[in-house]
This record gives C-alpha cells, structure tokens and sequence, in this order.
C-alpha cells in the first residue's frame, strides 16, 4: 500500500535555500498485522487439535458361575478373532471350522450382512484377539462396533482350539 | 470560475492499531495454553470415532509403550494419597524427599525397588534413559498395586481411569492391564485415542444426522 505523504505547507524559502526532501516515518504495518493473525490461527489450530478424545470401554465382571455368564443364540452370532499381521478370521454359529478370513477393511460389511440377517435381539459379535494382535486391532474393532452400531458384543480370549487353528492357517498362508 | 475543492480523504487506514490488538490476542493465547509436558514415552494412539474429551481431572493414566512397557502417570491432586496407600500397603516408609519428588515427577516407569534412585533423575537424565516399565508379569504384578492404590485413594471421590495404548503395542499387555483393574473391581475405562471422522453412510452416520445421542 502506497503511503501519502502529507502535502500542503511548503514553505517559500529563500532562493539560496536548497530544499531537503522529507521521508515519511511511517511503515506499512500490514504485513505484520498479517504475520500477527497468521500466528493466532496457528496456535488456536494446535491447540485444539491436540487434545485427546476417549472412547469409553466398560467390562463385565469376571464370573465363574455358568449361569450368570451371557447367553448368545447361535444363528445370531459372529465371531471375529484378531490374529497376527492385520488379518481377522471370522466365523457364524459355533463352528470355528468354518472360519473364513478377511481384514480391516472388510470387516465392516461382513458385520452389517450379518446384522441384517438376524432378528436385532440375537445379534451378537464376539471379539476374540489372539495373543499376536496389536492393541489397535482391539481397539479398531471395538471402534467398528460404535460405527456399526452394534450394541451387543464381548471382548474374550480365543479357545486354545481356534488359537492353533489360526497358527496353523497362519503358517499355512505365510503371515509374518 | 470558481472550483469547488473536493476534499480527497486518504485511503490509508492506520494499522498500528490492529496489529496491536494482533499480538495482543498472540500473546495471550501463547501464555494461557497449557505447555505439554514433553513424554519421554512416545506413544501413538489409534483413532476412533469417539468425540469425547479424555477426562484432564482426577485421572489415573496407564501407559502402554509400543514396546510393551508398562507407565503410570496421575493428576497431581491425587499423587499425595495415592503413594500414601501404596506405602501402606506394600510397607515401605516414603521420605520426605520421595514424597516431593514423587509429586513432581509426570511419570512413573519403574518398578517399585527403583523409585527411589528413579525420583531423583533430572529430565535429562530422564531422557537418555531407557525405563523398564513397571513390571506386570503374575508373580510380581506392580501395575496392580498401584492400581489399587489409585483406588484407595480415591475412594468416595471420582476418579477416571485411563488407558493410553500404542498403536504396535500388543493386545495381551492391554489385557494384563485390564486384568489388573479388574481384580481391582474397576469396570469403566477409557481409552485414549485421537479422534477420527464418522464414515459416511454408516450406522453410526445415520443415527447421529437423525439427532439421536449414540448411546456411551
């Protein structure tokens, strides 16, 4: 932006008076007021971006006695275990045989195919993370049950029947 | 002829003013942010759709390394009774130095026989070190002593209880921790994780464009 300087009295003076010309004293301060917003922007942006959120997660209380442990109607449920290297299988019913596998991406629609088939009150997921699954394995799942609204599922360890037949698979199919 | 003079205003408007209240505003949003204390553990938490703020007040955190090492960490109104209890319980006298030093340390990473020399390490000690975690393993299960401690001390009060996890870490150390609250009969926690947008087309999408609260 151009500064206008301040033109009017321009005092007559002598003939042997040379004229000295004046420089204005005042500075562009709009790039600085830029620079200064600029700044602000940043920091209200960092700021509010790194605070944490949290997902609430709430566990039954561990029981021995067989009838207070939760029913789950066969047909309507899913078993999906975490084994290593990103890999889910999954399997319907109580037939760990039939597993099949798939991975994180895909999960999503095996869950909703299933939740539509079944009637809202049997539909159950059980989530099983082998030894070799990472904490975000857990978590996305638990994750994928809020996206999918899912309200019935259970966090438990696999059977050490499904647990060698997935290091079996995983030999099997080369999983590092 | 006689011109009427139109006046020309000048265009310029006086920045000084602006810029002022500019780094006045930058100043202040500078002092009043709150400075993270830098980690020493380095932990990358996963995403999740969740929108709600992990608890800053009355929190016990436990820290899972991606190496599996195990840290605790608390709100400093809490730490006073909490190494109280755990000298109760475990009958070892605390100093008046440990008790100081324990108030100012942002982290706890290691077992129990080395807090004292632990509590006396400048930050930059701090940071050179590699900490053994505190040890959770069944035959010496620290992590739930001071888990139980947590809760003695903060019993009758609220008190959130976290859970700070690395992306690589493994699922068993995450169960171990769960364990531990649990014996403690702690069944509400919250996991820490950075928050990720709702697919579109979802479930969840849906219910939340309806205006329905998910229910937490």
């Amino acid at each position: 932006m151009a500064e206008m300087e301040v033109k009017g009295t321009s005092h007559k003076k002598g003939p042997g008076v040379k004229k000295s010309k004046k420089q204005s004293t005042r500075v562009d301060l709009t790039p600085m007021v830029d620079l200064g917003f600029l700044l602000i922007t940043f920091f209200i942006f960092t700021t509010t971006m790194a605070q944490p959120t949290s997902m609430n997660l709430n566990m039954p209380k561990d029981t021995d006695k067989p009838d207070e442990n939760t029913k789950v109607k066969e047909s309507g449920s899913l078993t999906l275990m975490l084994g290593k290297g990103n890999v889910i299988y999954y399997y319907y019913g109580a037939d760990p045989a039939t597993m099949q596998t798939t991975g994180y991406k895909d999960v999503r629609k095996i869950i909703l195919d299933k939740k539509k088939k079944t009637p809202a009150e049997d539909f159950f997921v059980i989530i099983k993370p082998d030894k070799d699954a990472t904490y975000k394995n857990a978590v996305d799942l638990l994750d994928e049950m809020n996206i999918n609204d899912v309200s019935r599922y259970a966090m438990v360890d696999p059977s050490p029947d499904e647990y060698s037949m997935i290091q079996q698979t995983e030999v099997a199919g080369g999983v590092k | 002829m006689a011109r009427a003079k139109i006046k020309r205003g000048s265009t310029n408007v006086d920045m000084t003013a602006m810029c002022d209240v500019a780094f006045l505003l930058l100043t202040f949003f500078i002092l009043a942010a709150k400075f993270k204390p830098s980690e020493a553990i380095e932990v990358v938490t996963p995403a999740s759709v969740s929108n709600k703020h992990a608890p800053q007040k009355d929190y016990f955190n436990v820290t899972i390394s991606k190496d599996n090492r195990v840290f605790i960490d608390m709100d400093d109104a809490m730490k006073g009774d909490v190494l109280d209890e755990l000298g109760k319980e475990r009958g070892i006298q605390f100093s008046d130095a440990d008790k100081k030093g324990f108030q100012q340390a942002t982290f706890v990473g290691v077992p129990l026989s080395q807090l004292t020399s632990f509590l006396n390490l400048t930050p930059e000690q701090l940071g050179k070190m590699t900490l053994p975690g505190i040890p959770y393993d069944s035959t010496n299960n620290q992590v739930l002593a001071w888990i139980s401690a947590a809760v003695q001390a903060s019993q009758g009060k609220k008190a959130n209880f976290l859970i700070k996890g690395d992306n690589a870490s493994k699922y068993t150390t995450f169960k171990a921790v769960i364990d531990a609250f649990k014996k403690n009969e702690i069944y509400k926690y919250n996991l820490v994780t950075n928050a990720a947008d709702v697919p579109e087309g979802s479930e969840l999408y849906k219910k939340n464009l309806s205006g329905q609260m998910s229910k937490e």
